[in-house]
């Protein structure tokens, strides 16, 4: 190939790459929903004087251009694969693999956020536990990073001292130390979250610091459905899938849930199968995100009760607590104002477990 | 609209040039200046009355200046053109920063104007205003056909962001240039090149900026590695737009001038600002620093020329005191150089290397202070005056994350990459493969750089502000 032959075969293979592409920009049917981002895509802008004049429309172009690409997820793999593989960068849009798990930097500490959580956390004392017999626990889980960041030379933040600073704000709470009971095996490759077939031992240390021994033996059940946790999308690499496991026995097969999260009671699975095929498989546990929920255990030995202040961590723990009581009501103040609390849960001598996770203590912005 | 932006590569320019090379040789001008009209609207729709409003006036002057060319009347039209260029940039650029100074110094509280800086506008009025002057001095023919001047002004390859093409450079290919596959092909591996510069260099090493200012664990070495991490990403941002500005025109038959020339390797100060921003440095010495004298003047005027020169080349970066520091600093090197150092530096192999980056180094981090203040405490914290530590994780942390693009980044910035594909093409094997991979490299690297716009929304312009 001489150098001439070399412009026009240069010049044809770029034009026909950017028509080529601009067409098909151009023709394809809008998508609503991206899966892998679990977020609404932006749709063609309305095209108006005004939207022109105020450059809402070339704003909302911007956005409509990038959110409708063809082949989106795939450019995005695209990208994500150069940044790993050709410059050798250690995270991508803070995504980082190890060992074959996918984790977020959880990286600095957030002393005001602390701050934030520690408040939350007071303000539910002062107003609801304050001055009653309920017996107070905290507990903290730590995310993924924590066994594998520093390790591998990833920035992490410290947990100690995260940990010793929420010890410090919430002297009213009995800390119970769950993380040495925890090692990179509990924890999902793909998502976030942990795995309740694994938690026993952590179960049973919460269990006996309150005071209530475990005894039940559980079934494993493992889904045929492959789990492609929340960082598949996130990171855009092509990851192979987890398996996702539960662990039932007779007393939760007794056990009724009741969902208040429309304010209309509402009878829910413990686990529901049904999300098993969804965008967030882990929503099997406890019916995913949930203001409030109560789960009543008509095998109980005992009428104690059990409140816990969680977040999604509690969704797959929490089942294997519930032999020990005789109800157990869960509260996610992410999404129900603390305000309106006392309207629904009334305290007087129940065991009362903080249990967060080190992800969302460092970014408590949604706790209300 | 960023060349470097989903909306320009795979909406605009495509629809850009169907139409150019579908119309009439006699349109082809009007489609670019409607097409730069968009484009220049897309992100100023109002701003662009303003440009048209001074491609008018500069028309109008243009004429009147080469018909009283002779005469007084023409002087008068050129200061016309001069005050009204000059006056538009100075109320849209240093209104707010004269007053700001203008309240500290007499403690007054006159209420700044806040006026959005409308882009490019620096570019585009030294470009109009070399017409005008070009046109008094005799140089150029006035422009007769306002559609041509029109196209000239706001033609949207060098709209934004320079290159400052010159009149006088382009006024023979503004009524007659040619387009072949040869110029189509060059002008694409140029805008591809250009591109990946912007994309995955610079945008890279500005996000490792921005990480430095947001950490709340700095230690020395991050200030170096930022430092650092800066100049070099300033010049793939710069240079890279300048490439793809240069790319463009030629696809659309126009041979803009070279505006960088890896300044990097330069060996003294003086060396720098012949390969750093070229078209800025030459229309300075052209229009500022010639008339005033030049050096052929006594050693008090040469000085008080170089000052003038490197005052307005700082102001015209940015309204605020660090540019006016940055720009004289640059004066003060040169004044020194010329007069004590340049004969020792020639005599060195590397220290005249260390010498020009240690202080464009420096230069670069008051430059990219949001005021001087901050940039005091930067050099400070770079010589270790703040109370930080030496190292600290993150440096350690990002220098790893980033160790290879900034391994590229410094390699890109001497001719080496250059010289090696000359060596392989003077093979007669080795030039066979290059026009083989050539193709398959640029389509893959415009591939790989679509990938990085449509996953990511960090994709800011250093040189939209200037």
């Amino acid at each position: 190939m001489n150098a001439k032959q070399r412009s026009v075969l240069l010049t044809i293979l770029m034009a026909a790459m950017l028509l080529g592409i601009s067409l098909w920009a151009w023709c394809k049917p809008v998508d609503r929903f991206s899966e892998s981002e679990r977020r609404v895509l932006q749709p063609f802008p309305k095209l108006t004087a005004d939207t022109l004049r105020t450059g809402k429309f070339m704003e909302e172009f911007e956005s409509y251009s990038l959110d409708q690409f063809p082949f989106r997820d795939a450019f995005r793999t695209l990208k994500a694969l150069t940044v790993f593989k050709v410059f050798f960068q250690k995270d991508n849009n803070d995504l980082f693999i190890e060992d074959g798990y996918v984790s977020k930097l959880n990286y600095p500490l957030r002393d005001e956020m602390l701050e934030h959580a520690a408040e939350r956390f007071q303000y539910l004392y002062d107003n609801y536990l304050a001055g009653t017999d309920a017996k107070l626990y905290f507990s903290v889980v730590p995310d993924k990073s924590y066994f594998l960041a520093q390790e591998n030379g990833f920035l992490t933040l410290d947990y100690d001292a995260l940990v010793a600073k929420m010890r410090e704000k919430t002297p009213y709470l009995e800390y119970v130390n769950i993380i040495d009971k925890l090692n990179l095996q509990n924890y999902y490759r793909t998502d976030t979250h942990w795995r309740q077939e694994t938690l026993l031992p952590v179960a049973n240390t919460l269990a006996e610091a309150m005071g209530v021994s475990l005894s039940d033996e559980y079934e494993v059940k493992t889904l045929s459905e492959p789990f492609y946790g929340v960082y598949v999308g996130q990171s855009a690499l092509p990851l192979s899938p987890d398996t996702l496991s539960y662990l039932t026995s007779e007393t939760l097969e007794g056990c009724t849930v009741t969902s208040y999260d429309t304010g209309v009671p509402q009878s829910v699975p413990m686990y529901d199968l049904a999300a098993a095929g969804s965008a967030d498989p882990y929503e099997l546990f406890l019916n995913g995100a949930d203001a409030l929920l109560v789960i009543e255990n008509p095998a109980a030995t005992t009428d104690r009760e059990l409140v816990v202040f969680r977040d999604s961590f509690g969704s797959s723990l929490v089942p294997l607590l519930v032999e020990g009581y005789a109800k157990v009501t869960l509260i996610d103040a992410r999404y129900l104002n603390s305000a309106y609390l006392g309207n629904f849960v009334e305290f007087d001598d129940q065991d009362v477990l903080f249990l967060y996770s080190t992800l969302l203590l460092n970014d408590s912005l949604s706790l209300k | 609209m960023l060349f470097s932006s989903i909306p320009f590569l795979y909406y605009f320019l495509p629809c850009v040039l169907l139409l150019y090379f579908l119309a009439p040789k006699k349109l082809k001008n009007a489609v670019l200046l409607l097409s730069s009209l968009v484009f220049y609207a897309w992100g100023e729709p109002i701003y662009v009355l303003l440009m048209i409003s001074s491609v008018v006036s500069g028309y109008i002057l243009g004429l009147l200046i080469e018909k009283f060319r002779a005469k007084p009347l023409g002087s008068v039209f050129l200061i016309a053109s001069v005050v009204i260029s000059l006056g538009l940039l100075g109320y849209f650029k240093y209104a707010d920063f004269f007053i700001a100074n203008f309240n500290a110094v007499f403690g007054l509280s006159v209420p700044l104007l806040r006026i959005a800086l409308p882009i490019g506008i620096s570019f585009y009025t030294f470009q109009l205003l070399s017409y005008t002057i070009d046109v008094y001095r005799g140089t150029v023919a006035a422009q007769r056909n306002f559609i041509t001047l029109a196209a000239y002004i706001a033609l949207f390859p060098q709209l934004i962001a320079g290159p400052i093409v010159r009149y006088a450079d382009v006024a023979a290919q503004l009524t007659s240039r040619t387009h072949s596959f040869d110029k189509i092909a060059l002008g694409i591996r140029r805008f591809v090149l250009g591109l990946a510069k912007k994309i995955l260099i610079a945008n890279a090493l500005g996000e490792l900026c921005d990480i430095f200012r947001a950490s709340g664990d700095k230690s020395v070495l991050f200030y170096w590695l930022y430092a650092v991490a800066f100049t070099l990403h300033i010049y793939f941002d710069f240079s890279g737009y300048s490439d793809m500005a240069i790319g463009l025109g030629k696809i659309f038959g126009f041979d803009f001038m070279e505006n960088f020339r890896f300044p990097y390797i330069s060996a003294s100060i003086t060396e720098f600002w012949r390969r750093w921003h070229i078209s800025l440095g030459s229309w300075f010495r052209d229009y500022v620093y010639i008339p005033l004298g030049g050096n052929r003047v006594g050693k008090a005027k040469w000085l008080r020329n170089i000052f003038i020169v490197w005052l307005l080349t700082g102001f015209w970066h940015g309204a605020a005191w660090n540019f006016i520091v940055w720009g004289l600093l640059f004066a003060l090197l040169l004044v020194v150089e010329k007069l004590w150092l340049q004969r020792p530096l020639q005599k060195t192999k590397v220290l005249k290397h260390i010498y020009v980056l240690l202080f464009i180094i420096l230069s670069f981090v008051i430059f990219n202070a949001t005021d001087m203040r901050q940039a005091l405490s930067d050099l400070g914290a770079m010589f270790g005056t703040g109370s930080i530590p030496f190292y600290s994780a993150e440096w350690s942390y990002y220098l790893r994350s980033y160790a290879v693009i900034l391994g590229l980044a410094v390699l890109g910035a001497t001719p080496l990459p250059q010289k090696l594909l000359a060596a392989v093409r003077r093979r007669k094997a080795g030039e066979t493969l290059l026009n083989i991979a050539e193709p398959i490299v640029l389509a893959v690297l415009l591939l790989v750089m679509t990938a990085y716009l449509v996953d990511g929304s960090f994709n800011p312009f250093l040189y939209f502000r200037f």
